[in-house]
């Protein structure tokens, strides 16, 4: 299984394909947060800086209980992915103007954004879900967290990850999505699933 | 001996931490039978990881999701059992105890649907149902917090004398609608019948069986065997990344009702929380789930 060292630079994104297995080490950003989203698309409409750097990176939508601890750092407590199709209006420009070499979370994104994603030289990364043990143990350091004023899961956080994962490259930098392949083979292979379905009850 | 407010409020905290750290037997034993015959590499990865996440929540006490979804419960009352105090009360306050004493804390779910603003607390929070048990003299609580992952996906559709094909179509095209959203391998609950609150109350229920039950009604068994077959013959596979295992079971229910015909659809995500127990008038508490 081949380890990728994040963030990842469009070549390398590109070197990867639709189905493959990868396990993550070095930095990433996450957020589980809507309105995270929208700052981040009203700085690249407005040409503000962002509330964290995050061009040429990632940004994967895993939730996660981040706080200060008492020697003044960084800490947080766990964290897994959440819900990416929510994300959909938003991403395509996001990983555009941000040049993001990685996205992320589970259940994927749609064809706008894996057409962006090919443009620009981005993988989606699905994590298991319900996977909070197996993710937090991949944690090495908090280097940053953006956005205080939101709830724990919406901010911004930096991480040094060591082993995360595996996870599955859900969406290629070449217009390969799993989630939408498994989507027209199951509307193809329909009829065919319904009429054993109707056999079936006949024969109950 | 009454089952007292402060025995409620109690277990309503316990159940719930509980629930957020372990994954039901029933469930992983059904993860490790579809490790048995799942047949895609990647699928079969994936199911390990999830018995993996399973057991070291449970070894370290750990959260199995971060989402902890909102506290759901499901409490039936003995017809013989005394109560002293305010057990809706009860519930309400061993959450808010919860909240404040967890080590590690929970996010905040808990949203107006409103102004989608967030907190632990909320209008009619926790969600709680009432049911009856007649001559019983205990009171079993159930707690199945639920998220957005899987609750999402839910779907309802009232139909006019439907056949059978009708139904068993309609949970097809609910199932293809949450396609690989839901952290597949999923527990589908089917409530046919009743009135539109009636379904989707029987759909709930249905999703607390526990996982290789079978139906004690033939009819159902059978539906329950084909439509798990279908489900799985979609492809969608464990995370929704592609292999044969897409639920894990569907339990299907129904009521009585007139000739239109809500058929309700629901879904737990693989971890599929749940814990239950029950307050004797001897003060034990019968820890069940």
């Amino acid at each position: 299984m081949r380890r990728m060292r994040m963030p990842m630079s469009p070549a390398e994104a590109r070197s990867l394909h639709a189905g493959e297995m990868i396990l993550l080490d070095g930095e990433i950003v996450i957020t589980a947060g809507l309105p995270t989203h929208q700052r981040l698309l009203a700085c690249a409409e407005e040409g503000r800086d962002p509330p964290m750097r995050i061009a040429g990176g990632s940004l994967l939508h895993l939730g996660s209980y981040s706080r200060d601890t008492a020697e003044g750092g960084l800490e947080v407590l766990y964290m897994n992915p959440t819900t990416s199709t929510r994300f959909n209006p938003m991403m395509p420009r996001l990983i555009r103007h941000y040049g993001l070499t990685a996205v992320g979370g589970k259940g994927g994104l749609d064809a706008s954004c894996a057409q962006a994603m090919a443009e620009v030289g981005c993988v989606y990364l699905s994590f298991l879900g319900g996977g909070a043990p197996l993710h937090s143990s991949a944690i090495r350091e908090v280097r940053e967290v953006a956005c205080h004023d939101l709830v724990a899961h919406y901010r911004l956080v930096r991480l040094a990850v060591e082993g995360l994962g595996p996870v599955t490259v859900g969406i290629d930098a070449h217009g390969n999505s799993l989630f939408d392949t498994l989507q027209a083979r199951a509307r193809e292979r329909m009829p065919e699933i319904l009429a054993r379905l109707a056999a079936d009850r006949e024969q109950a | 001996m009454p089952i007292t407010y402060d025995a409620v409020k109690r277990l309503s905290g316990q159940l719930y931490d509980w629930s957020l750290r372990r994954v039901p037997a029933d469930t992983k034993l059904g993860l490790r039978r579809a490790l048995e015959t799942e047949t895609h590499d990647g699928a079969r990865q994936i199911l390990r990881m999830m018995l993996g996440s399973a057991n070291r929540a449970e070894q370290e006490e750990r959260f199995v999701c971060s989402d902890a979804g909102v506290p759901v419960y499901h409490v039936t009352i003995g017809t013989a059992a005394r109560l002293e105090g305010d057990i809706r009360q009860a519930i309400s306050d061993g959450f808010d105890e919860l909240v404040a004493r967890i080590d590690p804390p929970l996010l905040k779910h808990v949203t107006n649907p409103l102004t989608n603003e967030r907190g632990y607390k909320g209008k009619d929070m926790p969600l709680v149902s009432w049911d009856v048990a007649g001559g019983a003299d205990w009171v079993e609580m159930l707690c199945q917090p639920k998220a957005l992952g899987s609750g999402r996906w839910a779907a309802l559709e009232t139909f006019s004398f439907p056949s059978l094909g009708q139904i068993e179509d309609y949970v097809m095209k609910v199932v293809m609608q949450a396609g690989s959203q839901h952290c597949p391998p999923v527990i589908i609950g089917v409530g046919i019948g009743g009135s539109f609150d009636v379904a989707a109350r029987i759909a709930t229920k249905a999703t607390m069986r526990p996982v290789g039950s079978v139906n004690a009604e033939p009819m159902l068994a059978a539906m329950e065997e084909r439509l798990l077959r279908a489900v799985n013959a979609t492809g969608f596979g464990p995370m929704g990344t592609g292999g044969d295992t897409t639920a894990l079971a569907v339990h299907v229910d129904y009521a009585a009702g007139h000739g239109y015909t809500p058929v309700a659809v629901c879904f737990n995500c693989w971890i599929n929380r749940r814990t239950r127990a029950r307050l004797h008038p001897d003060g034990s508490v019968e820890r069940m789930e």
